[in-house]
């Protein structure tokens, strides 16, 4: 490679690569739109108990499976339970099972795939055959059977989903820290004196962040489907705190009677994961290194 | 010059080669038993055909990759016994340029933050003093020190190759290893880092390993040369030595294969043939047998070792070889270099890390 085809210098000085991504980003509509989208979501749930209008959990027979009116504009549940609150209240639960689980799969997994990637030998092979195993097994069935095992609670569910979850992330690790271990920068990074953690926490782990935020995000959907469809087999949020899954769970019996109890939470959960990919897609070409063209 | 800094005896290094299942199928015998020492205050140049085992060779010298055997002694001390840690505090003295200015430089990190590396690691200036002397570091390589806050990616390649540079001198290291450091430059830019690292040599006193092929810069830069062939060294002397009266028949042909070399009318020198040889399965007796226009059946029985005082040369044949015909222009080779570095050096110190934007 001759110096004239390399990058030129930058019009725009002492642009670190996060605010390049940034910029980049920004100029993705559909992305902006899905974070606007996400960002909402998270303010009603930070704010539920200052916009839900009803309690989530007062029940009322005087007002059962009523159609959406102006008094209650997605209608009341079969407990005559407001399902706009109801909703509401249901975004704390449904975000942060979706938030928190992938925090977690990605403080087991992350650790554990650089660790792979970078010592090599038996270590790598021990530790790259236990994620394959799991990922052999569906993602759902693994998580229904570790939420059942530890017991019903929406903590179990999202620790649940959080192992079930990790190997991904070991996977992804591992691999990006392979790659990151062959370049020219972590040979001078030894070469200078740092010692094999300080390689991988200061010189590896930074460059492998763009990958694992991105699969990060798409993790996030698909933690909260996951959540959904735990809280619908009663192994998440208990009754009678709502979640979206549990309200999918309790309107399957209204289908067709009060179909507005099934549509309101499905559509959450529709309008929540496109979000989270939408954003997830921006990341990916903002931080893709070989994207110059944006 | 006085005491070798580095010495290496006997030094191998073989990497094992696997089929699709994963057994070995034999090894690529980069480097096979070299001995040879860097006295210090000296620039000692390996030179070779790619794939020869030079770069595999500068990496043993740092143990940075571990040999099968032979020892390494630097500074007096065995560099194979030490434990990592030990290892890892001795590498403030011994530094290496990597060749490819755009792979070695940490992308998420600034300029001030990869050069003041090694300080923090080594523990070699207090915290509150390290941005003075990055900035003189980054000074002293030809950069401005405003230039300090920025990312690697803003930067051309010869100006990344300055901060490869600053980042190496940073831990006032007394040997650095360079691994072919400008052969990925422009040329115009390859002349003002060649004289910056010849000022630099030459006013700090460093211990320099330049790996090269290109012979033009080595025969600027060193004071002796090492020939590699196949993991093997054969010929070592000091640079004028090598250079007017080559011995070895590869290095003939080596220096034989410079442009402008032959001149007119073209040169006796029978170009080289064929590729080199595999190092999976090299050629038994003399490496270069196979190539060589010499060639006698001794040589495929017994390998030659390098024999000699000053001026060393592994070859059965040396002695009865006619002498080599001295390069009819003296400096074929650094022609174009010198007249690019005395391009540069004319016009009083260019702006520092402008110039150089290929």
């Amino acid at each position: 490679m001759s110096a004239a085809t390399g990058p030129a210098v930058t019009a725009s000085a002492g642009e670190s690569p996060g605010r390049r991504a940034l910029r980049r980003f920004l100029r993705h509509r559909l992305a902006v739109f899905g974070a606007v989208v996400v960002l909402a979501f998270v303010l009603v749930a930070l704010l539920a108990p200052w916009i839900a209008p009803y309690d989530p959990i007062e029940t009322s027979w005087a007002r059962i499976r009523r159609p959406p009116s102006e008094a209650h504009w997605f209608g009341t549940d079969e407990n005559g339970r407001d399902v706009l609150s109801r909703l509401i209240w249901g975004a704390r639960a449904s975000l942060m099972a979706g938030v928190v689980s992938v925090l977690g799969a990605v403080l087991i997994g992350v650790p554990i795939g650089l660790l792979a990637g970078l010592a090599g030998g038996w270590v790598d092979t021990v530790i790259s055959r236990i994620a394959d195993a799991m990922l052999s097994v569906p993602f759902l069935i693994l998580a229904i059977a570790l939420a059942a095992f530890l017991g019903p609670a929406l903590e179990n569910a999202m620790l649940a989903i959080a192992i079930t979850a990790s190997p991904i992330f070991v996977r992804l690790a591992r691999g990006m820290a392979l790659d990151a271990a062959s370049t020219d920068w972590v040979e001078a990074a030894r070469s200078l004196g740092n010692p094999p953690w300080r390689t991988a926490l200061v010189h590896v782990l930074p460059n492998i962040v763009p990958p694992l935020l991105v699969q990060s995000t798409l993790a996030i959907a698909e933690a909260i489907i996951a959540e959904a469809s735990l809280s619908f087999l009663g192994l998440g949020q208990q009754p009678p705190a709502p979640s979206w899954g549990s309200m999918l769970n309790s309107a399957q019996r209204f289908l067709e009677t009060a179909p507005w109890l099934a549509i309101a939470p499905g559509a959450a959960i529709f309008v929540v994961v496109l979000a989270f990919n939408l954003m997830g897609d921006g990341l990916r070409d903002a931080l893709d290194p070989r994207g110059t063209r944006r | 010059m006085s005491e070798p800094i580095l010495e290496l005896r006997d030094v191998a290094r073989a990497f094992p080669v696997r089929d699709a299942l994963g057994r070995a199928r034999g090894a690529v015998r980069a480097v096979d038993g070299v001995s040879l020492s860097v006295p210090e205050g000296s620039v000692l140049a390996i030179v070779g055909e790619s794939g020869c085992g030079k770069s595999t060779l500068g990496r043993l010298m740092l143990r940075l990759i571990e040999p099968d055997r032979g020892a390494i002694r630097f500074m007096g001390e065995d560099l194979r016994a030490l434990s990592p840690a030990a290892l890892r505090r001795r590498r403030r003295d011994m530094q290496l340029i990597f060749q490819d200015p755009f792979a070695s430089l940490d992308p998420r990190m600034t300029v001030e933050q990869a050069v003041a590396e090694p300080l923090r690691l080594h523990g070699i200036v207090p915290r509150a003093q390290e941005a003075a002397r990055v900035a003189e570091l980054l000074a002293r390589v030809g950069l401005r020190p405003e230039q300090a806050r920025r990312w690697p990616h803003e930067f051309s390649g010869g100006q990344r190759q300055r901060i490869a540079i600053a980042r190496a001198l940073a831990s006032r290291p007394r040997l650095i290893v360079g691994d072919e450091p400008v052969s990925a430059l422009d040329v115009s830019v390859q002349a003002q880092v060649v004289n910056l690292l010849q000022d630099l040599i030459a006013e700090l006193g460093l211990t320099f390993v330049l790996i090269s092929h290109d012979l033009g810069v080595v025969r600027h830069v060193a004071d002796r040369v090492a020939v590699m062939y196949l993991g093997r060294i054969v010929e070592d002397g000091p640079t004028e030595a090598v250079f007017a009266a080559p011995r070895h028949p590869y290095t003939r042909a080596l220096l034989a294969s410079v442009p402008g070399q032959g001149g007119p009318g073209g040169g006796k020198v029978a170009v080289l043939e064929g590729d080199i040889p595999s190092p999976i399965d090299p050629p038994s007796g003399c490496r270069f047998r196979t190539r060589c226009p010499h060639a006698v059946p001794l040589c495929a029985e017994t390998t030659p070792e390098l024999e000699g005082a000053a001026h060393r040369v592994a070859c059965h044949l040396a002695d009865s070889l006619s002498p080599a015909t001295p390069p009819r222009e003296r400096d074929a080779g650094g022609e174009r270099l010198r007249r690019l570095q005395g391009f540069f050096t004319d016009r009083a110190n260019p702006a520092p890390s402008t110039g150089d934007r290929a």
